[in-house]
C-alpha cells in the first residue's frame, strides 16, 4: 500500500543572522493511511518543525515530501493553501480559534476558503453537525473566551474535520489541558482513527500522551532515533470509564 | 471566498473595533463632504453665472434710432474709443479778416463746436443730433421695413420692434405713471427671464388687428390692482380702453421686479396699436437676438451695413442709428459685483466687441481658478482621510498577524487575505464616503438656504464622491492588504 505521507532526507535549517541552526537533519518517514503516529521528543528536538513541514505550513530546506503521491515541494502557495484546506486538519496547543468569533463561525471557516462556494445555510448546517459530533451543539453561539480549554479544543477539532481531511495534524493538543480533558481529547482522536480511518500525526513531549498512538516516533536533535509500533496502547475510552472523575486525583497521579 | 462572505467577514472585523472604525471613517467623511460641498458650490456658481449671462441676454443686439456717442467714459470708468476720431489737424475753418494791418490775420470765425475736425470733450450740437434731427431714441430713423430686413439676415433669431412712451395707466380711480412699451409678439422669446404669473402675452393676430390689449408688468399690476387678478379688466391709457391679457414678472432670482425698473414697472401693448393710436410710423428701437451668442459681433456689423445701405448714408457720414450689444448692460445689471464687472470690462479692448466667448473665457478662467483651489482643499482632506485608513489598516495587520496566520493555516490563499483586507479598507472608506455624501448634501442645501449661495448637487457629483471614496479605500488599503497577504501560515503558531 502506498504511504499517505512519505518524506525522504528532510532537512530544515533556520538562519538566525549568521548562525545556521539545523532543526531537522535528514528525516525519512512513511506514514500509511489510518495510522495514529505520535511523535515524541524533548523541546528543541525538531518535532514541531517536522509537523509544520508535514502540514505544509513551512517548506523544507532540503529533501522531498510526497503527500498522497504528490511532490509537495513543487507546489505553489495557492496549491499548498488548497492542501491545507482539503487534505489536512490542524489542532494546535493554543487552540488557535478566532477570538470574538462564535464557535459556529470558527467551525464554518474552512468552508469559506474551500473555493466551492457553499451556500450560507449549508455551511451553517454542516458546522452545526460538526459541533454536535464533538458534543458542543449547545455552545454554538459562544465565543472562545466563554468556553473552557477542553471545549475550545473540541471546537478546534470540529473545525479541523470540516472538509473531511485524510490527515489530522495535532501539535501538543493536550498541552494546555488538564489531564481528564486531555484524555477526553485523546478519546476523540482514537475514535476518529478507529471509526473514520483518519491518519493522525500527533506531536507531544509527554510519553504518557504518546502512548495513545498506534506508532511512536522518538525524535532527538533533528533525527528519528526510534520508530516502533505501540504494543501497550492506552485506550482513552476505557480510562474515562474506569478512572475516577475527581480531577485533582488524576492530576496528582499524572504529575 | 465569495464576495458576499468576504464582505461579511470585513464587516465583522470592523465591528470589533467600533471606536477605531468610527474615527477612521470620520476622516473620510469630512473629506468627501468637503469635496461634495465644494463641487456643489462651484457648479452652483458656474450655473448662476451662466444664468446671469443668458438672462441678461448676452446674444442681444439693440438698434436705437439716432446716434449719441460722445460720452468719453462709460459706466465702468473705462475710456472708450470714440467711433469717429477726427485727425487732429490745423483747422481750415478760419477766415482772413482784415484788421487794418498790412497782413491779413487768420482768426476763427465759427464757433469752435462747428468745426468738424475739432475734438471736444463734450457733445457738440451736431453730435447730439447725430447729424440728423434728434438724439438717441427720439430720432425718427428706424422703420418697420428695417426690422423686416434685419429679420432676413443670417444668424438672426428673434427681432422685436419697439416704440416707447411714458403714459398714465388708469384703472377705476387709480392712476399709475409708468413706461409704455409698444413691442411686437417676439418680445417674450427675447426676454428669457420672463414669467407670466397670470394670463399670456398678446398674439400675432391681436398685433395685426391693432387690438387694444395690454400686458402689465407685475409692479404696475400691483399698483393698480393690488392682489386682485387684473386679467380681463379694462384699463385706460390716453382715455382709450385696453383689455388686460396678462401679467408678467421675473422668473430669475437675480432680477427682482422693483418700482422704477424698465421691465416690470411697465406695460406692454402691440406696437401696431401704439402706431395707430398715436399716428406714428417710426420705431424707437429694434431688439435683435443672435441665434448663436458668439455671433453677436459679426451680426452687429452686418446690421450696421444693412441699415447704412437702407438709409443711404454715405461713407463719410456717421450712422443715424446706434447698434449696441447687451454685454455692457449684462455686466452692469446681471447682479455681478461691480469690481468683477469692472475687471472684466477692463480686460476687453472695446466693450461693444464683447462676445460671449470672450466674456465666457474670462469668467471661465476665474471660476476654474476657484474650482482648482477648492479641489486642492478637497484633495488634501481626502488625502488625510486616506492616510488615516492606511494607518489603521497597517496597525490592524500587525495586530491581527495571528488571525491571518490561522486563516492561512486553514486554507486561505494569499488572494483571499488580500481581498479581505482590501474589502475592509473599502468598506471603511465607502461607509465614510456615504456619511460624507449625506453631510455634503445637507451642507450644500443648508448653505443654499441660509447663505443664499447658489449650490447645485448633481447625480454625477454624488456618484463621483462615492467613486472617489471607494477609490481612496482601494488605493490606501492596497499596501496594508498586501502586507497582510505576505503573512506566512506559520505565524498562526507564534504569539502564543
Amino acid at each position: 500500500m502506498k504511504p499517505v505521507i512519505s518524506v525522504r532526507d528532510l532537512v530544515k535549517t533556520y538562519s538566525i543572522g549568521e548562525v545556521r541552526v539545523p532543526a531537522l537533519r535528514g528525516v525519512s518517514l512513511d506514514v500509511h493511511a489510518g495510522e495514529f503516529v505520535t511523535v515524541v521528543g524533548p523541546s528543541g528536538s525538531g518535532k514541531s518543525t517536522l509537523m509544520h513541514i508535514l502540514g505544509c505550513l513551512d517548506k523544507p530546506t532540503g529533501g522531498e515530501y510526497f503527500l498522497d503521491g504528490q511532490n509537495v515541494s513543487q507546489l505553489n502557495d495557492d496549491q499548498l493553501s488548497r492542501i491545507r484546506n482539503k487534505q489536512i486538519g490542524f489542532v494546535f496547543q493554543g487552540f488557535n480559534l478566532l477570538s470574538r468569533t462564535s464557535a459556529l463561525e470558527n467551525v464554518e471557516l474552512p468552508l469559506l476558503y474551500g473555493g466551492s462556494n457553499t451556500p450560507p445555510q449549508e455551511r451553517r448546517k454542516r458546522a452545526m453537525e460538526a459541533l454536535a459530533a464533538v458534543g458542543l451543539a449547545d455552545r454554538a453561539e459562544h465565543h472562545p473566551n466563554q468556553l473552557s480549554g477542553g471545549q475550545q479544543q473540541r471546537v478546534a477539532i470540529a473545525r479541523a474535520l470540516m472538509n473531511n481531511p485524510a490527515i489530522l495534524m495535532a501539535d501538543e493538543p493536550t498541552g494546555n489541558l488538564d489531564s481528564r480533558t486531555s484524555i477526553e481529547v485523546m478519546d476523540i482522536f482514537q475514535a476518529l482513527k478507529d471509526g473514520r480511518g483518519i491518519t493522525i500525526v500527533l506531536i507531544t513531549h509527554e510519553p504518557q500522551v504518546a502512548a495513545y498512538g498506534s506508532r511512536i516516533l522518538t525524535i532527538k536533535d533533528g533525527c528519528i532515533v526510534s520508530d516502533k509500533a505501540n504494543v501497550r496502547r492506552r485506550l482513552a475510552r476505557y480510562e474515562l470509564e474506569y478512572e475516577p472523575r475527581d480531577a485533582s486525583l488524576v492530576e496528582g497521579r499524572a504529575g | 471566498m465569495s464576495p458576499r462572505s468576504c464582505f461579511r467577514v470585513a464587516l465583522r472585523a470592523l465591528a470589533k473595533n467600533k471606536l477605531q472604525t468610527a474615527l477612521t471613517m470620520i476622516g473620510l467623511t469630512i473629506g468627501v463632504a468637503t469635496v461634495l460641498t465644494m463641487i456643489a458650490l462651484g457648479s452652483g456658481a458656474q450655473s448662476s453665472i451662466q444664468d446671469q449671462v443668458k438672462a441678461a441676454g448676452m446674444n442681444l443686439i439693440v438698434i436705437t434710432a439716432g446716434n449719441y456717442k460722445v460720452k468719453t467714459e462709460d459706466d465702468f470708468g473705462v475710456v472708450e474709443n470714440a467711433r469717429f476720431e477726427a485727425p487732429r489737424a490745423e483747422s481750415p475753418f478760419r477766415a482772413a479778416i482784415w484788421t487794418g494791418d498790412d497782413r491779413p490775420r487768420f482768426l476763427p470765425v465759427f464757433h469752435p463746436e462747428d468745426d468738424p475736425l475739432e475734438k471736444h470733450d463734450h457733445p457738440t450740437a451736431s453730435q447730439r443730433l447725430g447729424d440728423m434731427e434728434a438724439g438717441l431714441g427720439s430720432a425718427a430713423t428706424l422703420a418697420s421695413g428695417d426690422a423686416a430686413a434685419i429679420r432676413k439676415l443670417k444668424g438672426v433669431q428673434f427681432v422685436s420692434e419697439g416704440v416707447h412712451e411714458n403714459a398714465h395707466v388708469a384703472f377705476g380711480g387709480k392712476r399709475w405713471f409708468t413706461r409704455l412699451h409698444g413691442d411686437d409678439v417676439s418680445l417674450p422669446f427675447i426676454r428669457r427671464a420672463w414669467k407670466f404669473e397670470r394670463g399670456r402675452f398678446y398674439t400675432a393676430r391681436e398685433e395685426n388687428n391693432t387690438d387694444q390689449v395690454i400686458v402689465l408688468g407685475s409692479v404696475a399690476a400691483e399698483k393698480l390692482f393690488g392682489d386682485a387678478n387684473p386679467v380681463g379688466e379694462i384699463v385706460k391709457i390716453w382715455n382709450q380702453p385696453f383689455k388686460v391679457v396678462g401679467v408678467v414678472t421675473s422668473g430669475s432670482w437675480l432680477v427682482a421686479p422693483a418700482p422704477g425698473d424698465d421691465q416690470f414697472d411697465a406695460v406692454y401693448v402691440p406696437f401696431t396699436t401704439v402706431h395707430r393710436l398715436l399716428n406714428l410710423s417710426k420705431l424707437n428701437d429694434i431688439t435683435v437676438t443672435a441665434a448663436s451668442s458668439g455671433d453677436v459681433t459679426r451680426l452687429s456689423k452686418g446690421i450696421t451695413e444693412l441699415l447704412r445701405g437702407r438709409h443711404k448714408i454715405g461713407p463719410t457720414k456717421p450712422d443715424d442709428f446706434t447698434v449696441t450689444s447687451q454685454a455692457r448692460q449684462a455686466l452692469a445689471k446681471g447682479g455681478m459685483r461691480p469690481e468683477v464687472a469692472r475687471s472684466v470690462v477692463g480686460n476687453v479692448d472695446v466693450l461693444e466687441k464683447v462676445t460671449l466667448e470672450q466674456l465666457g473665457k474670462t469668467l471661465d478662467r476665474s471660476s476654474r481658478t476657484m474650482t482648482a483651489l477648492l479641489a486642492c482643499i478637497a484633495a488634501v482632506s481626502l488625502l488625510v482621510g486616506g492616510i488615516g485608513i492606511m494607518n489603521i489598516m497597517l496597525l490592524s495587520v500587525t495586530e491581527r498577524t495571528k488571525e491571518i496566520g490561522i486563516r492561512r493555516a486553514i486554507g486561505a490563499r494569499r488572494k483571499d487575505v488580500l481581498l479581505q483586507f482590501l474589502m475592509e479598507a473599502t468598506t471603511l472608506s465607502v461607509a465614510g464616503g456615504l456619511g460624507g455624501i449625506a453631510i455634503g448634501v445637507a451642507a450644500s442645501i443648508a448653505i443654499a438656504r441660509w447663505a443664499s449661495w447658489a449650490a447645485s448637487i448633481s447625480f454625477i457629483s454624488v456618484a463621483l464622491a462615492f467613486g472617489i471614496s471607494a477609490a481612496v479605500g482601494i488605493f490606501f488599503g492596497y499596501y496594508p492588504a498586501r502586507q497582510a497577504s505576505e503573512v506566512a501560515p506559520m505565524e498562526s503558531l507564534r504569539y502564543e
